[in-house]
Order: structure tokens, then sequence, then C-alpha cells
């Protein structure tokens, strides 16, 4: 029986599906760290009136900085951003699988897929890149941000490596500095304030400062020093995105490190 | 079963015949180009007329409503497949009309063990400037022709002449959205006060064939009041994932106004 409006049905498969797997037995180990962009920060936090992405521009291949550029939000399309780490090959592919995944359905079926519908194609866009991720090239974890109009609110999803799904209630992150400051939006929300209660320029600049953190903590994590974060966000209007001029004013306001000397041993 | 050249000119005349015939009814499909995008229009009775096909492509279609579905479904597989497998630029109205749509249609048309469809349709696209957006007609037998500032289908092509005949002569009246709605219906009208008119057997001094007689006036007044304007906007220049969307009511307000 065909589901009407299935896209993964229209294109035979998830990308990663369908055969296009590489043939030789990779093992973990042996899969060439050159081979698949990595690296990154990126951070989901609700904010007053919906959702605030941030995520660093830099992508990583093994040592090396394949591209200081790189955009890693993405709207899938006018009310849902996501925000993607791991494989940039696999992420990007699979964003563009989603997006027309979304659109497809709209206009095949004269209705938008309900949030609920779109995360779990997403789950299952992730199950479907498994065999890759299990042969050690082109796993990727996202992070999605919405707007839900039935309940007025911004929701944040994240996804392990197999798909499962988590619904957060006040921030989320992923990528390899996203567990360095893990423990830090606990340290705001408690001694600061819920980032739900901040106004966007001041959950704007908590994110820049922890990204800034992640940075400092995290090779693969470009802050913003050199290139001036991403960082969009999602409302009752929809997907908006925070300008270069917004971004450098607050980029300003954020207190610089101080160096306080390091502290040698005595020998 | 064998069958004659004789044959197939019979199947086609009789299937010719019937599809017009069944399609004079249909309530007319405007396209124009306008600064801010690209817009269709009809006033619909009871289905919805006009359809989103893909980011820069909008359909508008008259015809037996599983037909018109066929050939939505249709454009809206390959459009998809098309944007996701190559790029969304590669997704032109030139492509899905010459290399997919009307093949179909003709195949279906030209073979007498298929239904036939009952179909004529608008597909328009838009582009970055306004001298490129690019409307394609195609009708039942798979022929069509590609317009730039205009197109229509209508039930007949005597109604289709005559609506393009107005919007040839109104030159540059539509600068802006409300007076291209304006041009747009005028069009309309015209085209639904003709379509009846273009048997060649009917004759104004034929007392049985109904023929109508009101004005392009009148004709909006009471199709206006007794139907629902229908507007499609592919707006070039939004910001948003999606150009297209089906203008409000409340967009609609003043034009509507006008005729009441």
């Amino acid at each position: 029986m065909p589901r009407p409006g299935d896209f993964r049905e229209l294109v035979g498969g998830f990308p990663g599906e369908s055969g296009r797997v590489v043939d030789a037995p990779v093992s973990r180990h042996d899969a060439s760290p050159e081979l698949d962009t990595h690296g990154t920060t990126v951070i989901a936090v609700k904010y007053r009136d919906g959702v605030l992405n941030v995520g660093d521009r830099r992508a990583t291949a093994n040592m090396a900085v394949m591209f200081d550029r790189a955009e890693k939000v993405l709207p899938l399309d006018d009310y849902t951003l996501i925000a993607i780490s791991g494989s940039f090959a696999r992420a990007l592919e699979i964003v563009r699988y989603l997006k027309h995944s979304f659109k497809y359905y709209a206009r095949r079926e004269l209705q938008e897929m309900s949030l609920d519908g779109k995360v779990s194609e997403v789950s299952r866009a992730i199950a479907g890149n498994l065999p890759m991720a299990l042969q050690g090239i082109g796993a990727f974890i996202p992070i999605v941000s919405a707007y839900d109009p039935r309940t007025n609110e911004g929701r944040i999803f994240f996804y392990d490596g197999m798909g499962a799904r988590f619904e957060t209630s006040e921030f989320g992150a992923a990528g390899s500095g996203s567990e360095r400051i893990r423990g830090a939006f606990d340290y705001i929300i408690r001694t600061h304030k819920p980032f739900r209660e901040m106004s966007l320029p001041e959950a704007l600049r908590e994110c820049l400062i922890l990204l800034d953190i992640a940075a400092d903590l995290d090779a693969a994590t470009g802050g913003f020093a050199k290139v001036l974060p991403v960082a969009k966000g999602v409302n009752r209007e929809g997907i908006f995105e925070v300008s270069a001029e917004e971004m450098r004013a607050i980029v300003a306001e954020v207190p610089p490190r101080e160096d306080f000397g390091m502290a040698f041993p005595a020998l | 079963m064998s069958l004659t050249p004789y044959d197939w000119n019979q199947s086609i005349q009789t299937r010719m015949e019937y599809i017009e015939e069944r399609l004079r009814d249909g309530s007319p499909v405007v396209g124009i180009s306008i600064p801010e995008g690209v817009l269709l229009v009809t006033i619909r009775r009871a289905q919805r007329k006009i359809y989103e096909i893909y980011d820069r492509l909008v359909f508008g279609g008259i015809g037996n409503q599983s037909d018109i579905e066929t050939m939505r479904n249709a454009a809206i597989d390959f459009a998809h497949q098309e944007g996701f497998q190559r790029s969304p630029d590669d997704v032109t109205a030139h492509r899905l009309i010459g290399s997919v749509l009307s093949p179909a249609l003709k195949r279906a048309f030209g073979d007498p063990f298929t239904a036939p469809l009952v179909f004529r349709g608008i597909f328009a696209e838009v582009a970055d400037r306004q001298e490129q957006d690019l409307f394609y007609a195609l009708g039942f037998d798979g022929e069509f022709r590609s317009e730039g500032r205009y197109s229509v289908v209508a039930g007949s092509f005597e109604a289709e002449n005559r609506m393009i005949d107005l919007l040839h002569g109104a030159g540059e009246r539509a600068s802006d959205r409300d007076s291209a709605l304006r041009l747009a219906l005028e069009a309309w009208a015209t085209g639904r006060l003709h379509s009846r008119r273009a048997a060649p057997t009917i004759s104004k001094h034929d007392e049985d064939e109904e023929v109508d007689t009101r004005t392009v006036d009148q004709v909006l007044r009471e199709e206006i009041a007794e139907g629902t304007l229908e507007v499609g906007l592919l707006d070039r220049g939004t910001p948003r994932e999606s150009k297209f969307r089906l203008l409000r009511p409340d967009e609609l307000q003043s034009i509507m106004a006008e005729y009441r």
C-alpha cells in the first residue's frame, strides 16, 4: 500500500540507504578521519519568544580546518530549524532530504506535516544513516528547533546516533564542543536565570559566551574571534536570522577573557 | 482486433469532441506577471483550483477533478525527485512540461485503449527578474504554448483567444497587484462569457442555444457573489522558504467590494 506524500518512497530510500553504502567492510578504526568532515558546537536555547540557535562556522577533517564559513544552522521550513553536528557531508544530504520530504508532503497532501511527523522523519533519517555510521563514517546528530503553533511556544528536540528523539525543556547542544560546556548551561540557569525568561539579545549574549568557551576547549570549534558565528531563531512569525551588525554589537559586549597568567609548579 | 487508420482518426475525433464538451463549462484561470511575482486568478465553486508545485512553480487547471489531480501529482513528483537528486534550479517549467507532462498527455490522448485526460492547465514559473517569468498553457493532447507576461486557460479556444486579446491590449495596466487583479478578473469574465458561444454551430440567432448576453461586469458581480475568488501568488522577493501562498480574504476584500 503506497503512503501518499511519502518522499522516501518517491526517491527510493533515505540518504545512505539503498545500497549506496561503501562496499568494503570498514571497521571503525580503519575509517580515515581525513575522509569525513566533523567537529563543531551548535547550541539551541528557548528564549522568551521562541528558540534561538547559534553555531560556529568551522568544519574540520582530522586536524585540518576544511572551511571556516560552514553554515550549520539551516531552515527545514518556515517554522523549523535544524542545527547539525557530525559528518558535514551526510548532514547536508539529510537536510536536503528532509526539506524536500516536508515540502513534498505539504504540496501533495495540501496540509502541513505535523510537528510530530517532522521530528519522527528526522529520527527515521538518522536511523537510515546507521549503516554508514556503523562503518565509522557519516554519523551525524542534529538538534531540531520549531515553533509549535498549537501550544504557542518554541520546542527543542535532540537525538542520539540511532535516532532516538528527546525533547528538552530549556536547551540543547551538539557537536564535539558541546560536552565541554554542558554543565555551563545549568550554571547559567541556576545562578543567573532560565533562558526562557531572557530577551533575544540576553540569550544571544549567553550563547556567544558558551560558544567562546567551547572554542577554547575544543579545537574543532571556531569561536567568534575570526569569523562571526551564525545565529538563527524561530518565533511566532517564523524563522529569522540575526544580522551581522546585531551580532557584532553583542560580541563587543562580551567581556574579554582576562589573562591571569599561568601558574607553573615550582621545581 | 485490428485498427485501421480510419478507426484511429475516428477515435481521435470522438475523444476530442468528448473532452472539449466536458471542458466547456470549466471556470477559466488567468495567469499574470507583476513586479511582486506571479499571480494565478480564478473564481471557483467547489474545489480549490490553484496549487503549488515546487519552489518557483504554480499550477491552475480546468477539467475533470481526478485528472487535474493526476497532473498535479505527476508534476509534484517529478519536481521533487529532480529538485532533490539534482538541484532546485534544475526544476523548470520548460523541463516539467516538455519532458514529462506533455508526452504523457499525448500518449494518453492518442491511445484508444486508455481514458484520455479531461484537462487544460497553466503552469507558471517565477524568476528573479520579471522579464524572465514564464507561463505554459498545456492542453489535453499534449500541445503547449509558452508565454511571457500572461497566460490563460478556458473552456474553449474561442474564449481563450478573447481573453488573450484583452490582456494583450491592456498594455501596462498590470503594474501592481490590485490593477493586475482587476485586469485578470475582466479577462476571466470574458472567458466565461465566450466559453459557451464557441461551438461553431451556435449562432446568435439560434433561439434554442443558450447564449450568455450578460456583460463582463454582471458576470463578475454574480460569480463573485456565488463563488470564491481564488488568487495564488508566487512572491518573487520573499525571504520565506515557500514563495507560494493563496491570498487571504482580507487581501482580496477591496477588490471584491468593487463588484458588490
